[in-house]
């Protein structure tokens, strides 16, 4: 199935969620949670506290299906939210599971860091996202990323790539408005 | 403060959005961003646009399929939240036979310990029995009911990891919320009386649940955690 179908199949899926068809959100299940899973895995780096998370997230869904909106969100961004903020609500709440080892940033790279090969995968898939993180320096959008994906705090991050807490907060940030002045054209 | 970008007019409560998305902000500033969303629709835009546009750095995620009992606590939570569905039987249930079978030490030693706990009791009606199936299919706890549905007795039947969150029982009729029994123990037996309200209750009809709580149970009255085991009561 391509890509539209795929959305067109998981907005009509919702909407049946919405009034209350458990057996769409079984259909929603099969089609989202490996994707899900693999979100709250990477974030919470713990399997078994993922699979606490993934079953909350789809009871959110099941709770939230009604205020879905499709021309507002696509269903799988929509979906994805969800299960990050659950996931860093959860990590924020537990002791212990961050991922803290060091983030090499692009220059310095000898021997690839899996960030640096999401990120590449990132750009290829999502165009427009790509081509605005493109016109940052590489270490914004390596923290940015690695922020996304991982939920580290400004602290984590900081350390990960061992500076400053306040050129951590610098370097996100102003990447953050540039991004959106390159989104927003 | 000049190094974090925060100075330039207008953008303050924007950032903050964006930085909520991107996952940066600590439990305390998360909630109060939540809060924030609840009562202010501009701020909840700027959280859906963010998440619209950064979400597509979620596919550099590698999917990872998860252990198939996942869907299995999440149907079971489900039914708890709308009270108890129909269910196939205990006793025509293979997995049920199938774990006495295995031969399960815990399980038998507390099924017995159990039926000891019936069998000590008179006879009005017939006394009930619970097996409480984990997520993964193994049974994790054992209930019995007395004959006058007055007292039950939860049994753990499988070793689980002492944990700070309670664990919670909860009694729910057909077509009817869960009610709280109590808090158990995963690691000791636990005599509960039952609530007189309840008593009438407690019958074949009715399944056992038990979710993960916060320390002293639910705040609200109704499961607020995942649903880590259930079982349907059946006659002896």
């Amino acid at each position: 199935m391509g890509v539209e179908a795929n959305r067109s199949r998981l907005v009509a899926t919702l909407a049946r969620v919405a009034g209350g068809d458990r057996a769409a959100l079984k259909t929603v299940y099969q089609d989202t949670s490996a994707k899900l899973f693999g979100v709250c895995v990477r974030i919470l780096n713990d399997k078994s506290e993922a699979e606490d998370v993934l079953q909350e997230v789809y009871l959110t869904v099941w709770r939230k299906a009604p205020s879905f909106d499709p021309a507002r969100a696509s269903p799988i961004t929509w979906l994805v939210a969800i299960a990050r903020n659950r996931s860093i609500d959860r990590l924020r709440a537990v002791a212990g599971g961050r991922r803290m080892e060091p983030i090499e940033t692009a220059g310095e790279v000898r021997d690839p860091a899996p960030a640096a090969v999401d990120l590449v995968q990132a750009a290829q898939q999502s165009s427009r996202l790509g081509a605005c993180l493109e016109q940052l320096e590489s270490r914004q959008s390596i923290a940015i990323r690695s922020a996304f994906l991982d939920g580290n705090t400004y602290e984590e991050l900081a350390e990960r790539m061992g500076v400053p807490l306040g050129t951590m907060k610098s370097w996100i940030r102003r990447g953050l408005l540039k991004l959106r002045d390159c989104l927003e054209r | 403060m000049s190094d974090d970008g925060t100075n330039i007019p207008g953008q303050g409560g924007r950032l903050v959005a964006a930085e909520y998305v991107l996952g940066v902000l600590d439990a305390a500033e998360r909630q109060s961003a939540q809060q924030r969303m609840a009562r202010n629709q501009a701020f909840a835009d700027e959280v859906a646009f963010w998440e619209e546009r950064l979400g597509a750095l979620a596919d550099a995620v590698e999917p990872i399929t998860p252990p198939a009992r996942a869907w299995t606590r999440i149907a079971g939570s489900l039914r708890m939240r709308d009270g108890a569905a129909p269910r196939e039987s205990l006793w025509q249930s293979l997995a049920f036979w199938r774990s006495f079978a295995i031969g399960s030490a815990a399980l038998a030693a507390a099924s017995i310990g159990a039926l000891t706990f019936i069998e000590i009791t008179p006879l009005p009606r017939a006394p009930l029995l619970a097996t409480l199936d984990s997520t993964s299919g193994q049974p994790s706890f054992v209930a019995a009911v007395n004959a006058g549905g007055t007292s039950l007795l939860v049994v753990p039947a499988s070793l689980l990891a002492p944990d700070q969150r309670a664990f919670e029982l909860w009694l729910i009729p057909a077509g009817e919320a869960p009610h709280s029994l109590g808090l158990i123990e995963p690691g000791q037996p636990v005599r509960i009386d039952v609530p007189r309200e309840l008593v009438a209750r407690i019958t074949t009809d009715a399944a056992l649940a038990v979710s993960i709580e916060p320390p002293g149970g639910s705040p609200t009255g109704q499961p607020t955690g995942p649903v880590i085991a259930s079982g349907k009561l059946a006659s002896l």
